[in-house]
């Protein structure tokens, strides 16, 4: 009998309680490898299976947790080995009982990307292998997980290479996180998008401390609720656990009220919990939640709930945009971050994600772009793109819930895109188009978007993940059509129900005043329903409209929201008073007093009178150059002299804007290659140095940190380089250092290396065959100047 | 977590600041120290065990870890048992760091010096959490791997030992780095008997292998 059946067949199903407190009982040593007894001891396991199927566990867990080829790199077994012994103990344990085995798989032990250096198709494929070896088992489970972003790569392995039942359950803190920030309704939202059977909590506390947990989850999924808890919390000297199996299991029923199903116990817990767990649930009733799900999109620790207007932000999207077709072309991923975290600051709460241009291959930006902005940025992503096969790509590295843009009326799409949003679990934009075009009538809009919901709730999408986008016509243009587009909208939001979103800048294209016409047209959209507007947050117009019309709507109690924008009455404070001999219009006493927005400010002033290169060589350079041996007498210090560098980067991006809009192409110095290298994950002083280089006028190659030896050959070959510049943190992690060398001194002989970083020494920089040490970020740019002029 | 002067005054150092003036800068400092107050989530856990002194090194009983080098050995003299400390600030104070560099690096550089101090308050706070409970025993200061001789390989076993991913979230990278990065591991002595007093010098400290102050021959201050 399937899980399924079970499920419904069973008011509660129960689970078994810990396998490594059981262990230590018997002997096992701690840092010993707990999954090894399958093969050397498999009596003591099947021996644990056995006391606790004759205790009530309906599915027992096999001793496969910790069974990963990473854990198991130094035992001498294979996972396959390993794994196959364990469901065998288990399922010789379980015969003739009516128990099932469960393939049970805990976290790898090393931290995705980019807190740690494990990739997601790394991930992806260790689970595969454990998987596959675990393919007599009965179903998987996934628990003590803490990474959404890992647990996600685990479902997706088991989806793809078997088609059993898959239980997950995540471990939280007392604080209503995770270890790696990942919130309850995150973890349900994704999870129950991406298919899985039933999920919960185990782990990390006891019964009564995970009460406001299961509560939360109960109103955040409609799959059956599963709970494993410690039995109490642990002594810190003894590590003994608090409750004992009786006051568990009363702790344990008080949950059934918010809708537990399957239970279980995880650390400190014994046979003798299971049992009287059973013996107390036996006599209740499960009580099935009712939630009431909502259209949501998140990350791990950020879910937008869509019960109000949410701000789109539409600026990471290069369509009419000369300087961000330039960073697409360049590959320069720091600008597009900069695009996101403008909007971010003015308020966005959706960030929507175009890199289409032609000449690039948007597939491999669209993943680049997703991992770049999911590692600073805590917004949902709206993944935009009109190639189904770049939208897979993005959807399938994306951290959490995501919004498609978009799928439309044309059959087409419908085939293609619909499968991939129910896949990964996304919710969807439908464009009120198809192949006939856009209808001119409300009427048929509506008919589209009607079509669109139904062919998606055919394939199990639910009309709350459907968003419905109405299309905004010109004005200048379709004077006539403006109506129809809010009717239409007025009838998808009451009718359908759904969430509609609209594009609304295009309304004013070719009429003067745009931001009069977008701000008012944004505001009778929303009064109209418009749940999801489209816009450009860092225009102060259309964020004042959305704020003031939840306030007016009452979405926002007691106009906190508004208040904390608009409230103050005291002016934005001025610039401080300039120092000696300085005035308003002083870039230099900018760079030196680190005031960012005042050197943006005063660049974009003179380039109205002065020529681009006379401000960098005149101004910029010199007052660089002047922080630069300050530094160097050490009159200031590195974070000044950071503070500066960080302006003069405000001043050079007004500055290539400028010639981008005026179709100048922004000198170079030439080209350098930075990366921290394989192994090491400190990237802090990369980092600095790359911001003084780029001051400087040259244009760096960033390959990030914990980069293979042979992809910086590669990238220096392939972009002509002839300064590498690498960093290292840790003694670890400096023979990587010296094997980039080597492999550069071998493939691309006429390239300089420079090296900086904590641990190294002159002396050991010259001992691994580097041509240049640099003792600071400040030396970095002295050698560039040296080897690139 | 709210960061202590002493953290702050421990991060200006660690950002060079040696008898400059940090005025300007403070404003900067402030603004980073209540940012990362509100990131970190500060953990540890400890665990005592008896030791034994064998010719391969130090035996920690009930467990397969024996500490190998003769630092450890120095530091353990006189001890019947040691305590193994594992710390974290957790993820938020990396991820913090990370979102700062994409748009403020200064403030990301200040927030790093900050998050490294701050850690060692947590440290600091466990210690004393651990004199007070072992009041008629003496303690010896923190030991951690890659301190003298004795080597981060060390990270891995002590890391499982006190199944630290589990409980706070603490893991080794292949190349031996703690993740979270703002993390340490330690080994404390417990001896019945009070303990000859030890210069706790640069050798001791976390910055040891970055220090720049050290690697000029000079000496931070702290």
């Amino acid at each position: 009998m399937e899980l399924k059946a079970l499920l419904e067949r069973k008011e509660f199903v129960y689970l078994d309680g810990a396998m490594g407190t059981m262990l230590f009982d018997k002997g096992l040593k701690m840092g010993e490898i707990p999954e090894l007894l399958n093969l050397t001891k498999p009596e003591w396991i099947i021996d644990i299976h056995r006391q606790y199927i004759e205790a009530g566990s309906d599915i027992v867990y096999a001793n496969t947790f910790g069974a990963n080829r990473y854990k198991l790199s130094r035992s001498g077994k294979t996972v396959d080995e390993v794994v196959r012994a364990a469901i065998k103990n288990a399922k010789q344990a379980a015969e003739g009982a009516n128990a099932y085995v469960a393939l049970d798989v805990g976290p790898i032990g090393q931290l995705l990307e980019p807190a740690g250096t494990l990739s997601f198709e790394e991930a992806y494929d260790i689970f595969k292998e454990i998987v596959i070896a675990g393919e007599e088992a009965d179903l998987i489970v996934f628990e003590t997980m803490t990474d959404l972003y890992e647990l996600k790569a685990a479902v997706l392995a088991a989806k793809e290479n078997s088609d059993k039942p898959i239980i997950t359950t995540m471990t939280f803190e007392r604080n209503g996180r995770t270890f790696t920030g990942c919130s309850v309704s995150a973890m349900a939202y994704t999870l129950e998008g991406l298919g899985v059977d039933a999920m919960g909590i185990n782990c990390s506390l006891g019964p009564k401390e995970l009460m406001p947990l299961v509560e939360e989850l109960a109103k955040d999924t409609s799959l059956p609720i599963v709970l494993k808890p410690n039995a109490g919390l642990p002594d810190t000297i003894t590590g003994e656990y608090s409750i004992d199996e009786y006051e568990f299991a009363e702790l344990m029923t008080e949950l059934i009220p918010l809708g537990v199903k399957i239970v279980g116990g995880c650390c400190g817990t014994s046979p003798a919990f299971i049992r009287e767990l059973k013996k107390a649930f036996d006599v209740k009733e499960y009580r099935k939640p009712l939630p009431s799900l909502k259209s949501v999109c998140c990350t791990p620790a950020n879910t937008v709930f869509i019960d109000q207007p949410r701000v789109i932000g539409e600026r990471i999207n290069p369509t009419g945009k000369k300087r961000f077709k330039e960073a697409l072309l360049n590959n320069d991923i720091d600008y597009i971050l900069s695009q996101a975290i403008e909007q971010v600051h003015a308020g966005a709460d959706i960030l929507d994600v175009n890199v289409g241009l032609p000449g690039i291959d948007e597939k491999a930006m669209m993943v680049r772009a997703v991992m770049a902005l999911q590692e600073v940025v805590d917004l949902p992503l709206q993944l935009d793109s009109t190639v189904p096969e770049v939208l897979e790509a993005g959807l399938r590295v994306y951290n959490g819930k995501p919004i498609v843009n978009s799928v439309n009326g044309e059959e087409k799409s419908l085939s293609t895109v619909l499968p991939l949003v129910k896949k990964y679990g996304a919710a969807v934009v439908g464009l009120c188009l198809d192949e006939e075009g856009i209808p001119k009538t409300a009427e048929k809009r509506f008919e589209i978007a009607s079509r669109i919901v139904s062919r998606a709730e055919a394939i199990g999408i639910s009309r709350r993940n459907v968003f419905i986008d109405c299309l905004t016509l010109t004005a200048s243009a379709e004077q006539e059509g403006v109506m129809e587009t809010l009717n239409a909208l007025e009838r998808v939001r009451k009718e359908l129900g759904c969430q509609t979103v609209l594009g609304v800048s295009n309304i004013s294209f070719g009429l003067p005043a745009r931001e009069i016409v977008n701000s008012n047209f944004l505001t009778m959209a929303l009064t109209k329903g418009l749940t999801l507007p489209i816009i450009n947050p860092n225009i102060a117009a259309m964020m004042q409209s959305v704020r003031s019309y939840k306030l007016l709507a009452n979405f926002d109690v007691g106009s906190v929201d508004f208040i904390s924008h608009y409230g103050s009455t005291t002016p934005q404070p001025s610039a401080p008073a300039p120092a000696e001999g300085g005035n308003q219009n002083d870039l230099p006493y900018a760079i030196a007093n680190g005031l960012k927005g005042e050197g943006a400010r005063i660049t974009r002033e003179l380039l109205k009178t002065t020529d681009a290169m006379e401000i960098i060589n005149g101004l910029l350079i010199p007052a660089l150059d002047k922080t630069g041996s300050d530094f160097e007498s050490g009159r200031i210090f590195l974070p000044q002299l950071i503070q500066s560098a960080g302006v003069a980067q405000s001043c050079f991006e007004v500055i290539k804007e400028h010639l981008a809009a005026s179709g100048v192409k922004s000198e170079s110095k030439g080209k350098i290659v930075l990366a921290t290298v394989k192994g090491d994950v400190h990237d802090i002083g990369k980092n600095i140095v790359k911001v003084l280089l780029e001051n400087y006028g040259y244009d760096v190659i960033d390959l990030g940190k914990d980069v293979d030896c042979q992809l910086v050959v590669d990238t220096a070959i392939k972009e002509d380089v002839h300064l590498v510049g690498l960093s290292a943190l840790m003694t670890t992690t400096l023979p990587s250092m010296e094997t980039t060398i080597k492999l550069l001194r071998e493939q691309h002989p006429d390239c300089k290396v420079m090296v900086g970083g904590a641990v190294l020494t002159p002396d050991y920089a010259e001992s691994i065959g580097a041509d240049y040490y640099a003792r600071d970020a400040k030396e970095s740019c002295d050698i560039a100047k040296i080897v690139l002029g | 977590m709210t960061l202590s002067q002493t953290d702050i005054d421990r991060g200006l150092i660690y950002m060079g600041s040696r008898g400059r003036d940090v005025t300007d800068l403070m404003p900067l400092v402030t603004r980073c120290a209540g940012e990362l107050g509100e990131a970190a989530a500060p953990l540890y856990i400890y665990k005592y065990f008896d030791i034994e002194f064998t010719g391969e090194g130090i035996a920690l009983k009930g467990t397969e870890l024996t500490l190998s080098g003769e630092s450890i050995r120095a530091h353990l003299n006189g001890c019947r048992g040691c305590i193994v400390l594992c710390a974290t600030l957790s993820a938020g104070a990396d991820k913090l760091i990370r979102t700062l560099s994409a748009y403020d690096m200064a403030a990301s550089f200040v927030t790093d010096c900050l998050a490294s101090s701050a850690i060692e308050s947590v440290c600091d706070e466990a210690e004393q959490e651990m004199r007070e409970r072992l009041s008629d025993k003496f303690l010896t200061w923190r030991f951690s791997p890659g301190y003298g001789d004795l080597p981060l390989t060390l990270q891995p076993p002590l890391v499982s030992l006190l199944d630290a991913q589990k409980r706070i979230g603490l893991t080794v990278t292949d190349s031996l780095m703690l993740v979270p990065s703002k993390s340490v591991t330690a080994i404390i002595g417990v001896s019945d008997k009070e303990l000859p007093r030890k210069v706790r010098g640069c050798t001791s400290c976390n910055m040891y292998d970055s220090c720049k102050f050290r690697k000029g021959g000079d000496h931070c201050g702290a």
